[in-house]
């Protein structure tokens, strides 16, 4: 961009020369012409620049994975002499803005643009970051970096595909070479003084900003909500063995704690809030029911109900569902954090989503969003700034509405709100109290005089695979204790949810675990299908298993590559896993039409059939290719001294810890637990396939990564089952529809995920969109054990623990 | 001294400084094009033909990037740390013979540009002085990723420094002499030490990869759990000067691993034909500059404790051992002590 003040100022002086009357102070001279004869050193300045472009390693979302792939083999972006992803802000020359910028995260962007020395740049990866994309409408998400950022170069696509990535590099490049060294800004005094750092109140605002909001807070316009109708959910029609279960337990539960303590609703059990710890502790342990998967809460007109849905780990099969009635005025109820330790980060997330507090908590705050932010968002009397109507369609987006952006309706400009009556003058940031050393601490500390660090790893860091946050207390390097923080990709995809009908949900889920598109369609698929009584055709069956294997194959190659590199091993194994990975994306591709955000299942089946092309590559690569790909892994790390010695007996989480916390999937099998879902409570069509569940002992590091292997190949030989025994026949229940209803009720669906149990809880009112849309996100609920699998190791180990854990941060914040 | 000795030396003093400087921006590239080619990519390949002004360009970019000096830092210590990373780095290349004696203008020129006869241990009294300025960088930086980096640089380089001393100094015994120039003397008719001191060179090899902070013992820069470590403040050409420092020890190092093991200059025919000895000493050279990223793309980082364990617990009683059993062995050879025992 020419920069009018430095060229005014040339041609100024440049009249000052000619008739001599420069101002006294002024001095003119050679100084000048040599301002100008700068830009014969145009060419070369440029090119420098534009040839050595290193972009800032910092990924956000989904686009982070597609920035990832643009390194790798396929696509190498070392080509031009860009792929040193430089770990400091400070070496850094691009920042490659890549995914949903989140309120909670713009503080930490706008901090790290100001940390990195000019000339920067700035490119908006993908719809996210371009203008807010999917999630723009959300309450925790800012509509494009540009609102704080200059940004350089937008490229589009959700996630833009690595080419396109590559196609922005080289637009950033021919915007370099058109600069001119006697005008670009960044020579001047006082240019990097930097960018203002919004921050967190009540919403997020630019502190310059506060006369202005004081100002105008009268102006702003409470949303017009029409009156909200109850919804009409009725018991669902479970199937007979759940309502068997229940009798059961209602049976067993009236020996124990009494029949006073709960009502059998025939499908739930509704607990007294006061009972339910007694109640919990003793379905653990006289009943064997000891994994307590969900916990959510729903927000009806007259009360809160917190569900429970609670599976025996030994017997497997259907799950124990409890409910609690919460008084909508003083919404308390006992925390069960005692009885089963996976309540921890789920029950704060309901206190942060719903605001109903669970007593004994030891540590309830706010999880997704930050404290200080006003109101509890998935309340139904709740409105986001960008609020427009309950349910989408929106009336202004059908034929004969009009277009307005989101952001002309609000005085603010962009997507905040501020409460009335804040008063921005007086206001003081809360602190969370997360890992604060008392003084006591301080003083009691051992003889010789050494002092404990808070060490910050994120949101922004190489390892923590995403805007994952870890607050360490180290001794040393040995770490005393660990926090993790989260929400920096809290993408409101709840609330957004129950804006949307029923099937616009479906891409939604896609950015749940971006790695795992297909697995998430698969879950949310038979979750809506229980409530809607499909009946899938045979060969959509068949065409679902084989995709979700793929992606399990994919997420758990991946896994194990990255593992590899938070050890230190510098992308080698990732790479030549990104080139399998990418043979699974180009099957992706070519069925659905995109490499990873894949919307393929529908109601009742899928969207598009497969192709004898489809076919014969995916044979040729679970027959051919993939086997040789794992043996070849399995040659040159497995094996090796210092993978062992970097992962054997490190991170050792203990069998029923591992229960207790909720742990699901490859970590709940690598401690020892033989639990999988497709085994334990068969959906589709697992019961036809021959394969086994990978089951290890050690619970540490490796376990983690090997049982990944071993599932693998598992997944592969179903694959190779599934295309031989590949039926005829169409793929879709009835006619492809884009509205649907659904019957009135509500449903836990559950599939075993690459990430382990992922499971969708909705409840439906009977109309086009869901009244309630929960996830139970494996991710978010296994990251429960970092902090006690942490303790006592060096910080090396605390990432190679949580690269173990294999989550992906999409789905951990939702 | 003559005037001629003195442009001599100053002659021999930019050569050798042109050299290195070269020699670093090219291992970049050398670095970058092999571990594309280890990880099955292409590397750099647009920026001039084949990518070969890639090095040209990554410099002129960091000529011209902002310098920032962070508010908190210790502003002088934080200023001195890059120039004490790279001073020491450059000092010891003074002692690397880099060829034979030859003859240019009537003149004889030795193609070293001192010939100390302390060598080996300016040598590695240059590479303890080297790590002062990896720890100023973490202490003045006022940023604990950095902080933690300095103070693992700091005992690294104790724990290595031991064992690659006492390797090193069986070689010292086999030449008889500390001096570099000796020691190649020694090696003459391809009697090179590492047939003698195989277990002496081994010791070398590990612990030069971890004095010039090679994966896998970059602990005070492991990018995946220290950001960058000890540089993650600095920016621009201060920063460039960390990159100098270690690529420029790597040449270093393995040209005095070269000439200490592998008969540094020496190579057929090269009595005959002195200019070979340099081209020796670089084929030499690149041999280990291979391994070191080959290193670097094949292995995961060792942890912190277990460096240590491999430091002081095995590879300094190895080197303890290999300098006894050198010992006995000289001592035995010029005693004919082996020849009485056998009778």
């Amino acid at each position: 961009m020419p920069n009018k003040a430095v060229r005014d100022v040339v041609e100024r002086y440049d009249d000052y020369i000619e008739q001599g009357d420069a101002p006294e102070g002024v001095w003119v001279g050679p100084w000048n012409n040599l301002i100008k004869s700068l830009d014969s050193l145009n060419g070369l300045y440029n090119w420098g620049r534009k040839s050595s472009i290193w972009p800032l390693g910092f990924g956000l979302a989904c686009c982070a994975i597609e920035m990832i792939c643009t390194g790798f083999a396929r696509f190498d972006i070392a080509r031009f002499g860009a792929e040193l992803f430089r770990a400091s802000p400070r070496q850094a020359d691009v920042m490659i803005v890549s995914g949903t910028v989140t309120k909670k995260m713009v503080p930490q962007i706008v901090r790290l643009y100001n940390q990195m020395p000019e000339p920067r740049y700035v490119i908006a990866m993908g719809a996210c970051a371009t203008g807010g994309g999917p999630f723009k409408e959300g309450y925790n998400v800012v509509s494009g970096i540009d609102k704080y950022l200059p940004v350089d170069v937008y490229v589009p696509g959700c996630p833009p595909t690595p080419s396109a990535l590559l196609q922005g590099l080289m637009t950033l490049q021919a915007k370099i070479e058109g600069q001119k060294l006697s005008e670009v800004p960044w020579y001047r005094a006082g240019v990097s003084e930097g960018f203002p750092v919004p921050v967190l109140g009540p919403d997020i605002f630019d502190p310059r900003q506060i006369p202005v909001i004081d100002a105008r807070l009268s102006e702003q316009e409470e949303p017009t909500t029409k009156a909200g109708k109850p919804p009409k959910a009725k018991p669902a029609e479970l199937p007979a063995p759940e309502v068997e279960l229940t009798k059961l337990a209602a049976e067993f539960l009236r020996g124990t704690v009494g029949a006073d303590a709960f009502r059998d609703e025939g499908n739930a059990l509704i607990v007294e809030p006061l009972r339910l710890v007694d109640v919990c502790h003793s379905l653990r342990n006289g009943f064997g029911f000891d994994y307590l998967s969900n916990v959510t809460s729903v927000d009806y007109p007259d009360r809160f109900e917190v569900v429970y849905h609670i599976y025996s780990i030994a017997k497997g099969g259907a799950h124990i569902y409890l409910k609690v009635h919460v008084d909508r005025d003083d919404p308390v109820i006992p925390s069960l954090i005692s009885v089963y330790r996976s309540a921890d980060f789920q029950e704060r997330e309901v206190y942060d989503m719903m605001g109903i507090r669970f007593a004994g908590h030891p540590n309830l705050k706010r999880i997704l969003l930050w404290e200080g932010f006003e109101g509890f968002p998935l309340r139904k009397d709740w409105k986001e700034a960008y609020y427009e109507q309950e349910q989408k369609p929106f009336d202004s987006r059908w034929p004969e509405g009009y277009h307005v952006a989101a952001e002309d309706r609000n005085i603010w400009g962009k997507n905040v709100r501020y409460p009335q009556g804040w008063d921005p003058k007086t206001w003081k940031a809360p602190t969370d109290g997360t890992l604060v050393l008392q003084p006591e601490e301080l003083s009691a500390l051992s003889d010789i005089d050494t002092d404990k660090i808070i060490l910050n790893i994120g949101p922004q860091h190489p390892s923590t695979h995403g805007v994952f946050h870890m607050r360490v207390l180290l001794d040393g390097e040995t770490v005393v204790d660990l926090e993790p923080v989260m929400g920096y990709l809290h993408r409101n995809h709840e609330q957004i949810g129950e804006r949307n009908a029923w099937l616009m949900n479906m891409p939604f889920t896609d950015r749940l675990d971006y790695l795992t598109g297909m697995g998430n369609n698969f879950g949310y698929a038979i979750t809506v299908e229980k409530l809607m009584g499909s009946k899938v055709p045979e060969r959509a069956e068949y065409i679902r298993v084989i995709m979700a294997e793929l992606t399990r194959i994919a997420s758990h190659l991946w896994a194990a590559g990255f593992l590899i590199s938070d050890l230190g091993a510098f992308f080698t194994p990732a790479n030549y896993i990104g080139e399998e990975r990418e043979m699974i994306l180009d099957l992706f591709e070519m069925t659905a039409g995109s490499r990873m955000m894949v919307n393929y299942f529908r109601f009742g089946g899928v969207a598009y059939d497969i192709s004898d092309t489809f076919i014969a590559a995916a044979t040729h690569l679970v027959k051919e290719r993939l086997p040789r790909a794992m043996e070849e892994l399995d040659r040159y790390v497995t094996a090796n001294e210092i993978v062992q010695a970097r992962t054997k007996g490190i991170g050792v989480l203990p069998r029923d810890e591992a229960i207790n916390y909720g742990a699901a999937g490859p970590v709940l099998r690598a401690s020892g637990v033989q639990y999988d879902v497709r085994k334990a409570e068969p959906y589709s069509i697992y019961d036809r396939f021959d394969f086994e569940v990978p089951v290890l002992y050690g619970g540490d590091i490796f376990d983690r990564y090997w049982v990944r292997m071993l599932e693998a190949e598992q997944s592969r030989r179903i694959v190779e089952q599934a295309l031989r025994d590949l039926p005829g026949g169409p793929i879709l229940e009835g006619a492809p529809r884009w509205s649907t209803r659904v019957p009135a009720g509500e449903a836990y669906g559950r599939v075993e995920n690459p990430k382990g149990e992922l499971g969708f809880y909705v409840v439906s009112d009977g109309g086009s969109n869901p009244y309630r849309y929960h996830v139970r996100s494996p991710s978010f609920v296994n990251l429960t054990t970092l902090a006690e699998m942490s303790k006592g190791h060096k910080v090396a180990d605390v990432i190679g623990i949580l690269g173990s854990l294999d989550i992906v941060l999409g789905e951990v914040d939702r | 001294m003559t005037t001629t000795d003195i442009i001599e030396v100053l002659v021999k003093i930019v050569a050798v400084f042109f050299i290195l400087l070269t020699g670093f921006a090219y291992l970049t590239l050398f670095e970058r094009r092999v571990l594309a080619a280890l990880q099955s990519r292409i590397g750099p390949n647009r920026v001039g033909p084949g990518g070969f002004l890639q090095p040209v360009a990554d410099g002129l970019k960091l000529l011209f990037k902002e310098d920032i000096i962070p508010a908190k830092a210790d502003k002088f210590l934080y200023l001195l740390a890059p120039v004490a990373v790279v001073v020491p780095v450059l000092l010891s290349a003074a002692i690397v013979p880099w060829g034979p004696t030859i003859q240019l203008f009537g003149r004889s020129i030795p193609l070293h540009l001192a010939d100390i006869n302390i060598g080996v241990l300016f040598f590695l009294g240059l590479g303890s002085l080297g790590v002062y300025g990896i720890v100023l960088a973490g202490w003045s930086s006022n940023n604990k990723y950095a902080l933690i980096g300095g103070l693992r640089a700091s005992s690294q380089m104790i724990s290595y420094e031991l064992a690659m001393g006492l390797a090193a100094l069986g070689v010292v015994m086999l030449s008889g002499s500390l001096s570099m120039v000796d020691i190649v003397n020694a090696q003459a008719n391809g009697r090179w030490f590492i047939f003698m001191q195989p277990l002496g060179f081994m010791i070398f090899a590990i612990t030069m990869v971890a004095e010039t902070k090679r994966a896998p013992f970059d602990l005070p820069e492991a990018e995946q759990e220290l950001v960058a470590g000890f540089h993650t403040e600095y920016s621009g050409m201060k920063f460039a000067m960390f990159y100098l420092a270690e690529y420029i020890a790597m040449i270093v190092i393995s040209a005095v691993a070269a000439t200490l093991y592998l008969g540094g200059w020496r190579g057929p025919f090269v009595e005959q034909l002195p200019i070979l000895g340099p081209l020796y000493l670089f084929l030499k050279i690149m041999v280990f500059l291979f391994i070191f990223v080959w290193l670097r793309a094949s292995f995961p980082r060792l942890r912190y404790d277990r460096l240590m364990t491999v430091g002081w617990k095995i590879l300094l009683p190895l080197a303890l051992i290999n300098l006894v059993v050198t010992a006995i062995a000289v001592v035995g050879a010029d005693t004919k002590f082996f020849g009485l025992l056998g009778g």
